[in-house]
């Protein structure tokens, strides 16, 4: 057991961390508005953290407050992520369906220039020498794991209760959630912002577990993989992303026999599984538990 | 900024602009028809000029499954680009049937599309280095004949120079441009593309096999695509299966400056960007990968459906 | 089941440590580098020089007699791809040392972990400041730019004394040649001469008549050009095209034949700042065998990164024999992890005559580099191939 957790401790995690990332993506499109502007948040997290553990401004408030700086870098870096999602997110919100999701990748690659640009975030070889949490890859998955328990129970939660309700509204028909007296605006930019500030924090815990920041992790290709993941996972429902972005994490590493043509049967794969699975993994799985539990039915009890 | 310096930023940025414009037409043109974005646009333009580089050069470098593979039957150039777009044409006509048709006619989320095609990119690009390696491919010198390489003229006391291929590029580029637009608004075929853009209910209800106008539009972005690619690797090289993927993004923030699935507006985008750019102050050249993308954020909050796209139409 | 399953997994768990691994035979060596995503230009230059290095060192007798393999497993381009293959390197391959990652970036990402496992690496083109701090298991062969720019420079004062002008060019977002330019930058102005401009690029860029417009622009009497092949080749092609005449340093990213198609005659002239040169020096009998077998099978010159990656190998082959000697054992009969431990300590002990030249790394792992050279292009008449001609 051991030695598996060494071995793949670092993909289960990963498996984890890219599944929040793709549940960062769910909560604006819980209220219908497509945004890939993850990445960004994603960066901006990371690179909070990588500055607050390395930089010698904050080298007394590390020394003073020992591991505390972690749950510090998560709040900022949360804080942060809100602040921005707000300053973009109540101009670009008024823009919907493929307008949206362009004007945040616009927003992810300009702010990726930015990184590459400043003193602060190093440049292009970034910051490194990130501060530790855990000795182990695996034992990360004490952060993340729990954060993904959360944001089960808190997505849980949020589709019962009143502003989960006003988001499916919007999703169904904006005009007609505006007659009903909800307030679009209000409601799509604070889903926005939530999906901001989870990608926001889990940059922030995944700057010391990937030990190192840098303007290569928050760009055009992460936002479309993360399209991908809500999609293949299925966007009707929080498993279907959680689903989606362990399993096409996981994707390369698990095709990584297959040596030079790995990546092409990855490819593959999307394709079918987009053809073959329109509710994606998610839909499939529902298919599969109504059908089992007719046909249990059927046999008069259970199996 | 002196008169010469104008002009020669000007001289710049429509030469670079007039690429980005026949890249974008090919991902508007499939806009316009599907409403959707075919993000293979970038590995297709990659495979044109792997195409043509093989019809006319054909010699292949030290890794992959071909290396050290030697064509000896060489096409001249003129004849390579067009079986090598056409090539790149028939690419798109696989795309749409593999990776479009069949979920539009399983009738699923009009976004898996994005997924699939992204997948097929991903086929694409991996495909070209399992079999040619991530090397640089080069044509010749002396593709388009023996010429100075740049022709250069004074403005006043200043020089302004030129590259003779970025000349001839933007030429091509026009040439293309012009017979494209003949045959969307002249022609037939060109006439029902336009109706099929405009409503596919109606236009099949007029008689218009719209299955075909889907093929004849993905045929025709391909070629287009792969035009693209042969001329920029004609000046630049072809640096490697990922060289598309710089395009594919920049396209995208010029189709939507144009207005998506407006075909004028791709042309007008793509210069108004390759202007930008070129405009860009030499102190602030780092940024000058974020002016597309700034343009393409500040057009979007003021003007979502382009400088001449129709208001928008509710597509995905 | 759920019970059956967990008393597998617990079995499984006791059964791998009630036994210390012993080493495997051939001996396994990880080659962790770039072999897909847009790297791989980079990282197929490195396969290479790793493929001829395995088949020549074994030829050679392999570790005193036992043969030794090389496990290849791709980075990609990215930092969690990285992790990922040192991983499966370190725990499924049970390699005694790895040579990787093909990017500085990914080296910090990476090379923490090997170096928490207790796992040598040798990093083949790692050149940023730091990456020999990462830990006591981390090592390299690429010489850190700060030494090999500044030659160049005063190469080119020599041949053209009145040099006073001079536009610095770097593509921004590597990280490599960012690093590299701050160090022309500094060479630069000790020598008392003047930046007139400062333009920069991205390696994606194909297109960069803006900035040789600009250094046309500013009259001046030296360029410096910092990027990788395809970028930096054409950006020295459109600086003569539009009619630069003054002389040109490459930095070390053009250190390639790869270029030579890319400017094509234009690459003529070119002043290039070499950790590594193929031909420098004659007498070297393993930079000969080197390029012997390289030429034998590519018919051209090695590039550096194929040059560096086969100096990895040999440093792992050579410090392994080191070990043999100095515990009276033979690796295939020790345990792994005594094995690693040995290995970094001899790794750091001795110098070694590679392609490079006389080379050691010292305690930090930071290699020391005897030969630099300075290095003008000369084009053949078909202007597709050519040959760097040794200056300094």
């Amino acid at each position: 057991m051991e030695e598996f957790l060494q071995n793949s401790g670092f993909l289960i995690v990963t498996m984890v961390q890219q599944s929040l990332l793709a549940m960062s993506l769910y909560y604006p499109l819980m209220a219908g508005q497509l945004s890939l502007a993850s990445p960004g948040f994603y960066a901006l997290g990371g690179y909070t953290a990588a500055i607050i553990g390395t930089h010698e401004f904050f080298t007394p408030l590390r020394e003073s407050i020992g591991w505390l700086a972690f749950p510090l870098e998560w709040l900022v870096a949360g804080v942060l992520s809100a602040i921005l999602a707000l300053i973009v997110g109540i101009p670009a919100l008024r823009l919907r369906g493929i307008y949206l999701a362009l004007a945040t990748i616009a927003f992810v690659e300009i702010l990726r220039v930015l990184c590459l640009n400043l003193t602060i975030t190093g440049g292009a070889i970034g910051i490194f020498d990130v501060p530790q949490l855990f000795e182990s890859r695996w034992s990360y998955i004490w952060i993340f794991g729990p954060l993904l328990v959360m944001m089960l129970f808190f997505s849980y939660r949020l589709e019962k209760s009143r502003t989960g309700r006003a988001f499916q509204a919007i999703r169904e028909d904006e005009l007609a959630a505006d007659s009903m007296g909800i307030n679009p605006t209000r409601y799509k930019v604070l889903a926005f912002v939530i999906g901001a500030v989870l990608a926001g924090i889990v940059g922030a815990m995944s700057a010391p577990f990937l030990n190192t920041w840098n303007a290569r992790q928050g760009t055009f290709d992460a936002s479309i993989a993360y399209l991908a993941y809500v999609l293949i996972g299925g966007s009707r429902s929080i498993w279907g992303p959680l689903l989606g972005g362990a399993m096409l994490s996981a994707l390369p590493e698990v095709l990584r026999p297959l040596k030079d043509s790995r990546l092409i049967i990855n490819g593959l794969v999307l394709v079918f599984a987009s053809i073959y699975m329109p509710k994606g993994i998610a839909g499939v799985i529902s298919r599969l538990k109504r059908s089992l539990t007719w046909k249990s039915r059927k046999n008069g009890g259970e199996a | 900024m002196g008169t010469a310096q104008f002009i020669q930023n000007f001289l710049n940025g429509i030469s670079i602009g007039s690429v980005y414009a026949i890249f974008a037409l090919g991902y508007t043109l499939v806009f316009s028809i599907l409403g959707i974005i075919n993000f293979a646009h970038g590995a297709v333009f990659t495979l044109g000029a792997y195409f043509t580089y093989t019809l006319t050069v054909g010699q292949f470098g030290i890794n992959g499954l071909l290396a050290g593979l030697t064509i000896d039957n060489h096409l001249p150039f003129y004849l390579a680009i067009i079986i090598g777009s056409t090539l790149a044409g028939l690419v798109g006509v696989l795309l749409e049937r593999l990776a479009f048709k069949p979920l539009r006619s399983r009738g699923g989320d009009q976004l898996l599309a994005l997924v699939s095609s992204l997948g097929v990119a991903l086929v694409l690009v991996n495909a070209i280095q399992y079999l040619v390696g991530a090397e640089i491919y080069t044509f010749p010198a002396e593709v388009y004949g023996t010429m100075k390489p740049a022709i250069m003229f004074k403005v006043g006391e200043q020089p302004v120079v030129i590259r003779t291929v970025q000349v001839i590029i933007f030429a091509v580029c026009m040439f293309v441009l012009a017979i494209l637009g003949f045959l969307i608004s002249r022609t037939r075929i060109g006439k029902a593309l336009q109706a099929v853009a405009e409503n596919q209910a109606t236009a099949s209800l007029l008689g218009i096999n719209v299955d075909r106008i889907i093929l004849f539009t993905f045929f025709l972005s391909g070629f287009l695509g792969g035009m693209a690619g042969t001329l920029v690797g004609t000046s630049f090289g072809i640096a490697g299966p990922y060289f598309g993927v710089t395009y594919g993004l920049k396209g995208l923030a010029v189709i939507v400056l144009g207005g998506l699935g407006s075909i004028p507006g791709a042309v007008l985008g793509g210069m108004v960007i390759g202007l930008a750019e070129a405009f860009v102050p030499a102190d602030y050249s780092a940024y000058k990968e974020a002016v597309a993308f700034a343009f393409l954020f500040i057009i979007l909050l003021l003007r979502p459906q382009g400088l001449l796209g129709r208001p928008m139409i509710q597509k995905v | 089941m759920k019970r059956v399953a967990i008393a597998a997994i617990s079995l499984l768990a006791v059964a791998t440590v009630a036994q210390a691994e012993l080493v495997g035979k051939p001996i396994p060596i990880g080659i962790g580098v770039a072999q897909t995503s847009n790297v791989a230009l980079l990282g197929e230059e490195e396969v290479n020089g790793a493929k001829i290095a395995e088949k020549y060192f074994n030829d050679n007798g392999g570790i005193n007699g036992t043969p030794f393999k090389l496990i290849f497993q791709d980075t990609g381009g990215d930092e969690a791809g990285a992790i990922n293959s040192f991983q499966n390197l370190m725990n499924r391959d049970k390699v005694v040392g790895i040579v990787g990652p093909t990017l500085s970036q990914q080296a910090f990402s990476a090379d923490p972990i090997a170096n928490r496992a207790k796992v040598p690496v040798i990093g083949p083109s790692n050149t940023a400041k730091g990456i020999p701090q990462i830990g006591e298991y981390v090592g390299r062969v690429s010489a850190p730019v700060a030494v090999v720019a500044p030659n160049a420079v005063k190469q080119a004062l020599k041949e053209h004394p009145n040099i006073k002008k001079v536009a610095v060019l770097y593509a921004q977002n590597d990280a490599f040649n960012t690093s590299e330019s701050g160090t022309f930058q500094e060479t630069v102005k000790k020598m008392g001469l003047q930046i007139a401009t400062i333009q920069k690029f991205q390696t994606t860029d194909t297109d960069f008549t803006t900035q040789v417009t600009a250094v046309l622009g500013a009259n001046v009497d030296l360029a410096i050009v910092s990027g990788l092949s395809a970028d930096g080749g054409n950006l020295v092609k459109q600086l003569r095209q539009l009619g630069y005449k003054g002389p040109i340093i490459g930095g070390n990213g053009l250190n390639t034949v790869n270029i030579f198609p890319v400017c094509g005659q234009y690459c003529d002239g070119i002043l290039i700042a070499q950790a590594y040169s193929p031909s420098a020096d004659p007498k070297n009998a393993i930079n000969n065998a080197l390029v012997k077998a390289y030429r034998d099978k590519y018919k051209k010159d090695p590039p550096q990164f194929t040059a560096q990656t086969f100096t990895a190998v040999q440093v792992f082959v050579e410090a392994l024999k080191k070990v043999e000697a100095a515990t009276k054992k033979k690796i295939t009969q020790m345990e792994l992890a005594k094995v690693r431990e040995e290995l970094n300590k001899q790794i750091r002990v001795g110098t070694y005559i590679t392609p490079l030249g006389k080379i050691s790394l010292d305690h930090e792992g930071e290699i020391h580099q005897e030969n630099f050279y300075v290095a003008k292009i000369k084009m053949n008449p078909d202007n597709k191939t050519g040959k760097y001609i040794y200056v300094k």
